[in-house]
C-alpha cells in the first residue's frame, strides 16, 4: 500500500480529475483551446465594479489553488501543485458598457468571451462584466480541470458570501485532502470496479464507431457557438407535466435526454448519416447535496452511458423506455461509482496515452454528443452582490470530438437548455432548427 | 426480509431517503411529496433500486402514478399492497 502524505502544496487528483485532464488534452490537441466553460449571471441593475473587484481579490488571496498547475509525484500520482499565497495575483476582470440592450450583441460578446484562451498553465479563471442599460451580465470563464459545473456555481456563492462578509472557511480544508480512494491503494477493489466498467464499455463498443457529426477538415483555432433558451415558470411547468405524462413521476432527466436524442436523430437523418448507434455520456454529480459548498474545487462527477440503436431513436415512447431501463440498470449495477473507482487506475497513464485509450473503445470517437443531468444548481441565493438574479446559464465548450452537446440546467425552478457546438459542424440554420424542434418535442411550443 | 407493517416500511423508506439526500433522518417528512424533498430523477431511481433489493418489488414499470409516490406514507402503502 502506498500512502500519500498530505502537503499544503499538493492536491492529489482523483481518477475523474485525470479523465477531465485527458479531455482537456484531447481538445487542446484538436482545436488549440482546452476543456473550458463559462457561467453567466444575468442581473437586474448595475453591479458595482469596485465592490466586485474588492470581493474577488479578497477571496482569491485565500485560495492559491486557483493558480495551481498539474504535476506528477515520484509515486506516479498526478497532483495539482499549489503555490504559496505570496505568488497569488489578481484575476483578470474586463468591463464592457453597452449603450442599450441588444440581445444579439450581448450574446455574441458572451460567446466570444467563452472562447478565450487562458494565457498560461497557471491561469484557470477570468471574469467579464457587461453592463447594458439596467442589466449586468457577470461571465465567469473557467478551466474544467479546476471546477466542475456545480463547483463553479458554488465558487460564485463563495464570492457572494465574501460580499456578505460571511465565512467561507468551511470549504478550505477539503482542497488539500484527497478523497480516501485517491490513494494508490486498494488495488483489488479498483480492479473489480475496473472489470465492471470495462464490461459496460465493451457493450458500448459493439457497434463502434458511434454516430457522430463529421468535424471540419481544419480544426485549428475553431471556437464554439451557443444557443441558450431560457424557459419561464409556465413553460417549465408544461415540460414537467409532459415529462410526467410521457415518462412517469420524477422522470424529467430520461424525458429531456430522450427529447435531445430524438432531435439529434432528426438532424442526422436529414444529413443522411446512417452508420453507428448513438452513444451519449451523461455527467452526474457524485457529491452528497450538503457537500457541494465544501467540495468546490476539482471534479466530483461521474458518468452514465446511454446507447441508443438508430432504429429506436425515432420512436419517442421506445426511446424513453430504453433510457429509463438503462438508467435503472446502471444505477443498480453501481456503474457511476465503479467508473469513479476504476478511473483511479488511469492516473498512472500519461495524458497522451490515456487520451488514446479513451478513444480506443469507440474507434477514435468518444460520444455522439454530450449531455448533462438536470438538477437544481449550486448557487442558491436569489441575488448576487445586492442585485436580483434574473437567470443563470452555462456555456460549456464540449470536448472535441464530438464538439456537440445539449445541457439542461435548473435555476429557481426554471429550466434552461443550451446547445453548444463547434463552429462548422452545424450551420446556423441547422442549430436554430434543432433548438426549435427540441422546444416542440419538449411540448413547450 | 419478513413481512413488514406499514410503519416499518415507512421508517425504512425514510432512512433510505435520508441516506440518498445526505440529510439527517429527522429532516425527512413523511407527508410531503418526494419531489419537494429534493429528489430528482437519479435519486428517485436509486430509491427504486433500493425498493427492489429490499422488498423484491420492481416499481419502475409497475404503472404506479404520481399519487402512489405522493408521500412516503402513500409509497409505503403501495409497497405493502404489492408485496401481499
Amino acid at each position: 500500500m502506498s500512502k500519500i502524505n498530505f502537503s499544503r502544496k499538493k492536491r492529489y487528483l482523483s481518477g475523474i480529475d485525470w479523465i477531465i485532464h485527458a479531455l482537456d488534452y484531447i481538445t487542446k490537441k484538436a482545436i488549440g483551446t482546452g476543456n473550458t466553460s463559462q457561467i453567466v449571471l444575468e442581473l437586474e441593475g448595475s453591479l458595482q465594479e469596485d465592490k466586485f473587484r474588492t470581493c474577488l481579490d479578497s477571496l482569491i488571496k485565500k485560495y492559491p489553488v486557483l493558480y495551481g498547475r498539474p504535476s506528477r509525484n515520484y509515486n506516479l500520482a498526478p497532483y495539482w501543485k499549489i503555490f504559496s499565497k505570496r505568488q497569488s495575483r489578481l484575476l483578470p476582470v474586463k468591463v464592457y458598457h453597452l449603450e442599450y440592450i441588444n440581445h444579439t450583441n450581448i450574446f455574441k460578446l458572451l460567446e466570444q468571451k467563452a472562447n478565450l484562451k487562458f494565457i498560461n498553465e497557471q491561469e484557470h479563471l477570468f471574469f467579464h462584466l457587461i453592463h447594458a442599460e439596467n442589466k449586468t451580465y457577470v461571465a465567469m470563464t473557467f478551466d474544467h480541470r479546476l471546477f466542475d459545473a456545480l463547483g463553479a456555481e458554488a465558487f460564485l456563492e463563495m464570492l457572494q458570501n465574501e460580499w456578505k462578509n460571511k465565512d467561507n472557511s468551511f470549504c478550505d480544508k477539503n482542497i488539500i485532502v484527497p478523497a480516501e480512494s485517491a490513494h494508490l491503494c486498494n488495488w483489488r477493489r479498483k480492479f473489480i470496479a475496473g472489470q465492471q466498467a470495462n464490461r459496460a464499455f465493451l457493450k458500448m463498443s459493439k457497434n463502434a464507431p458511434p454516430r457522430v457529426l463529421p468535424l471540419p477538415a481544419s480544426l485549428n483555432n475553431l471556437g464554439f457557438r451557443f444557443k441558450v433558451i431560457p424557459f419561464d415558470k409556465y413553460q417549465t411547468d408544461l415540460i414537467l407535466e409532459n415529462a410526467y405524462k410521457d415518462a412517469g413521476y420524477l422522470m424529467l432527466m430520461p424525458y429531456v435526454l430522450a427529447s435531445a436524442i430524438w432531435v439529434i436523430h432528426r438532424l442526422f437523418s436529414k444529413r443522411n448519416i446512417k452508420s453507428g448507434d448513438y452513444v451519449v455520456p451523461v455527467s452526474i454529480d457524485m457529491r452528497p447535496t450538503d457537500k457541494v459548498q465544501q467540495e468546490v474545487f476539482f471534479n466530483h462527477v461521474s458518468f452514465l452511458f446511454f446507447i441508443i440503436r438508430s432504429d429506436e431513436a425515432e420512436h419517442f415512447p421506445f426511446l424513453i423506455k430504453s433510457i429509463k431501463q438503462q438508467l435503472y440498470d446502471q444505477v443498480k449495477s453501481g456503474l457511476p461509482s465503479n467508473f469513479q473507482e476504476a478511473s483511479l487506475l488511469m492516473r498512472i497513464l500519461p495524458l497522451p496515452i490515456l487520451s488514446n485509450i479513451m478513444r480506443l473503445y469507440l474507434k477514435g470517437q468518444i460520444a455522439s454528443f454530450s449531455f448533462s443531468n438536470v438538477g437544481e444548481g449550486a448557487y442558491r441565493s436569489s441575488n448576487f452582490m445586492g442585485k436580483k438574479i434574473l437567470n443563470i446559464f452555462h456555456m460549456p465548450r464540449v470536448p472535441v470530438p464530438p464538439g456537440l452537446g445539449i445541457f439542461f440546467h435548473q435555476f429557481q425552478n426554471k429550466l434552461n437548455v443550451v446547445l453548444s457546438f463547434l463552429e462548422g459542424i452545424l450551420s446556423d440554420k441547422e442549430a436554430n432548427e434543432l433548438i426549435h424542434t427540441l422546444q416542440s418535442r419538449l411540448g413547450e411550443k | 426480509m419478513g413481512k413488514k407493517n406499514l410503519k416499518e416500511i415507512e421508517n425504512i423508506l425514510a432512512q433510505e431517503i435520508a441516506i440518498i439526500l445526505s440529510v439527517d433522518p429527522s429532516r425527512v417528512i413523511k407527508d410531503i411529496p418526494l419531489h419537494e424533498m429534493g429528489i430528482d430523477s437519479l435519486s428517485f431511481v436509486e430509491l427504486l433500486v433500493f425498493i427492489e433489493k429490499t422488498f423484491n418489488i420492481k416499481l419502475m414499470e409497475s404503472g404506479l402514478t404520481r399519487e402512489d409516490f405522493r408521500t412516503i406514507r402513500s409509497l409505503a402503502s403501495s409497497i405493502r399492497v404489492q408485496s401481499e
